[in-house]
């Protein structure tokens, strides 16, 4: 675990200004009618970069986690879920986010955990931006590549 | 009538963080992007196609509502409505 930000005690939700706790979002989800916790942690890859700049409509984004929240538990019977998301600048092997899923047993747990990832990923108002010695560069999934050749990268 | 605009990553590099504009009674979302476009180069090729239809990877929100699910450009405004204009998402 790294970082000694903010912890989510009583929040689903969180969009982070400063490093979280993962062990505190696991213990978050563990429940006793619980067989299986699952979480997902997103972190900065060394793509030749210096660092990784987070930005967020942050309202927007907690409104939008939450309702992607909300579909996973209905959906996959998920008994619990946490979602942390950082906003800021981040260094290499930072936590980007985690997705944090507890569920009776593993399929539900994993089914959920990948949903609300995935959903986050297409859905919520987060942008990142790498800096790294060739200058900087918004990464916009789905942009025009023809229009602005530094914009429209696929990230895998 | 004053309305607050946002705009975030690339589209904030054109346009700034946040500001008051001053639109006229019965505005629409449409008719606010004309003069966002009209005094910010580079935002019209950045949100619009060439034949004045908005990018189908561009996002804007009235009050966090997509406009999509609202009248699209058409949606009028009310003073002290939020417009935020967001390029395509990438998070996680």
């Amino acid at each position: 675990m790294t970082g000694e930000g903010p912890s989510p005690p009583g929040r689903k939700i969180l969009i982070a200004e400063e490093g979280f706790s993962m062990d505190e979002a696991i213990e978050a989800v563990k429940r006793d009618d619980a067989g299986a916790v699952v979480a997902f942690i997103g972190t900065v890859r060394d793509d030749g970069i210096d660092s990784l700049h987070l930005e967020t409509y942050k309202e927007a984004a907690e409104e939008e986690l939450l309702a992607i929240r909300e579909e996973a538990l209905a959906r996959f019977g998920l008994l619990e879920a946490v979602v942390i998301h950082r906003s800021g600048r981040l260094r290499i092997g930072d936590e980007i986010v985690i997705v944090a899923c507890s569920a009776a047993h593993r399929r539900e747990a994993f089914d959920g955990c990948r949903y609300i990832l995935e959903e986050l990923k297409r859905r919520a108002p987060i942008w990142k931006k790498e800096v790294g010695p060739a200058g900087e560069r918004w990464l916009e999934v789905g942009g025009d590549p023809a229009h602005d050749p530094a914009r429209g990268r696929e990230v895998p | 009538m004053l309305v607050h605009i946002r705009a975030f990553a690339s589209f904030r590099e054109i346009l700034g963080k946040e500001a008051d504009l001053e639109v006229g009674e019965g505005s629409t979302v449409g008719d606010l992007l004309e003069i966002l476009v009209s005094s910010h180069q580079g935002l019209g090729p950045a949100i619009f196609e060439e034949d004045g239809r908005l990018r189908e990877y561009v996002i804007i929100m009235k009050n966090r509502e997509r406009i999509d699910s609202l009248e699209g450009l058409a949606t009028v405004l009310e003073e002290g409505d939020e417009v935020a204009i967001l390029p395509p998402v990438a998070g996680g």
